[in-house]
């Protein structure tokens, strides 16, 4: 499986009906769905992943899971995303073989030349700007952190946190090839129309 | 069986890895890892740990929940909640793990055993303070209801204890599973040797 060169990634939040979101966004053009739902059972999980997952061979996008890689590898996703405290990358390349697609959220060069070395297919790079999607301690990294990763790991770069229409052109100007985003889409009053809008940007 | 205490995350002072200490000597046991306050890494880091600890005296591991920290700590088992990843599909990907799995109710006990579970873990037989959620306790006759009801061993949890297990296996349960009397390291070989004292051999 492979990555398109530029794809905007929409992940479900912990509201809206998973399947429904999918359905929305991939009609609005995201080439990517990630599955993330940190209170939902195993059973919600796997149910809901086996859905998106056909919607998006229907729309020949690429669904990850996040965190959960023994959900992944149960109803065959085509990918895992996973933080720095998930299951180690390098683990879930060697689990799913060399055709899945994992991706690493990584915040800085280091984790981002780790990703790499683990055998990563992009790296979530994030927070770029501040977001009220998650609870963040940390600052948000900023658009040099974009183009410090860029210049020094040869992997795509999804950028997150705090992506809207707005300052989308500026992160992919930066050198990202994909943009994450979780309430620019859920949050809007049309997610389809919201995707479309964000898609075109992302090719801009 | 023992279930671990789900503090860890809590900063437990490393409870886990003191139990597994104390079962390295002890009789054998199945060992529940349930700690679902930790994130992944740090799950598969201390099933890892505690994996050989349970070897020395032939306990075995069971990760509760998540199939791929079982099978990459190496651990004998998953166990899954009541509604985790269904049974069949977990069975399907990850062959050379044993599966448990709670059940609540006498459908839910079916469904389990259809799906091809090697055994279930039935409660709450008695009243704890922790098992509220899971509803009033269901008592000993509806335990051996579940018990002649399907062909897996079935493990009686919920306010068990030494002398409650006795009653447990003559209701037909194959073994009793509990966390709170097992939280005290220090004590923990004697207690399975109580427990011991109570189940057949």
């Amino acid at each position: 499986m492979k990555l398109p060169r530029r794809f905007l990634c929409v992940i479900t939040d912990e509201h809206r009906c998973p399947v429904e979101l999918a359905r929305m966004a991939l009609d609005g053009g995201a080439a990517m769905l990630q599955l993330r739902r940190k209170q939902a059972s195993g059973s919600e999980l796997f149910a809901w992943a086996i859905r998106i997952q056909e919607l998006c061979r229907q729309h020949d996008a690429i669904f990850v899971v996040n965190d959960r890689l023994d959900i992944a590898m149960a109803m065959h996703a085509d990918g895992v995303h996973l933080g720095q405290d998930d299951i180690p990358a390098a683990t879930a390349r060697a689990m799913l073989g060399p055709d899945a697609i994992v991706g690493v959220s990584v915040s800085n060069v280091e984790e981002a030349g780790k990703a790499l070395a683990d055998g990563a297919d992009y790296l979530g790079l994030g927070h770029i700007f501040p977001t009220v999607s998650k609870d963040k301690p940390n600052p948000p990294l900023g658009i040099p952190m974009i183009e410090s990763v860029r210049k020094a790991v040869d992997l795509p770069i999804v950028a997150i946190g705090g992506i809207g229409a707005d300052n989308a052109c500026e992160v992919i100007g930066a050198g990202a090839s994909g943009l994450a985003v979780i309430s620019a889409v859920t949050s809007a009053p049309d997610p389809t129309a919201a995707t479309r809008e964000l898609v075109r940007r992302v090719w801009l | 069986m023992i279930v671990s205490s789900g503090r860890e995350h809590l900063d437990a002072g490393g409870l886990v890895v003191k139990q597994a200490a104390a079962l390295s000597e002890s009789e054998p046991v199945l060992f529940q890892l349930r700690e679902k306050g930790l994130e992944a890494a740090h799950l598969l880091e201390l099933a890892t740990r505690i994996k050989p600890l349970l070897d020395t005296s032939a306990s075995r591991l069971m990760i509760n929940e998540r199939a791929d920290i079982a099978l990459l700590s190496g651990a004998y088992g998953i166990h899954l909640p009541e509604n985790a990843c269904p049974a069949d599909s977990i069975r399907r990907t990850f062959p050379g793990l044993v599966a448990g799995q709670s059940a609540h109710s006498r459908e839910a006990a079916l469904d389990s055993m259809r799906s091809g579970v090697d055994y279930l873990i039935y409660g709450p037989v008695f009243a704890t303070p922790l098992n509220e959620r899971f509803g009033p306790p269901k008592g000993l006759e509806a335990l051996g209801r579940i018990c002649r009801s399907v062909r897996i061993p079935v493990f009686a949890v919920g306010g068990i204890t030494p002398e409650r297990s006795f009653a447990c296996i003559e209701q037909g349960a194959w073994g009793v599973a509990a966390m709170a009397p097992f939280i005290d390291p220090g004590t923990l070989r004697k207690t399975i040797t109580t427990f011991r004292s109570y189940l057949p051999s």
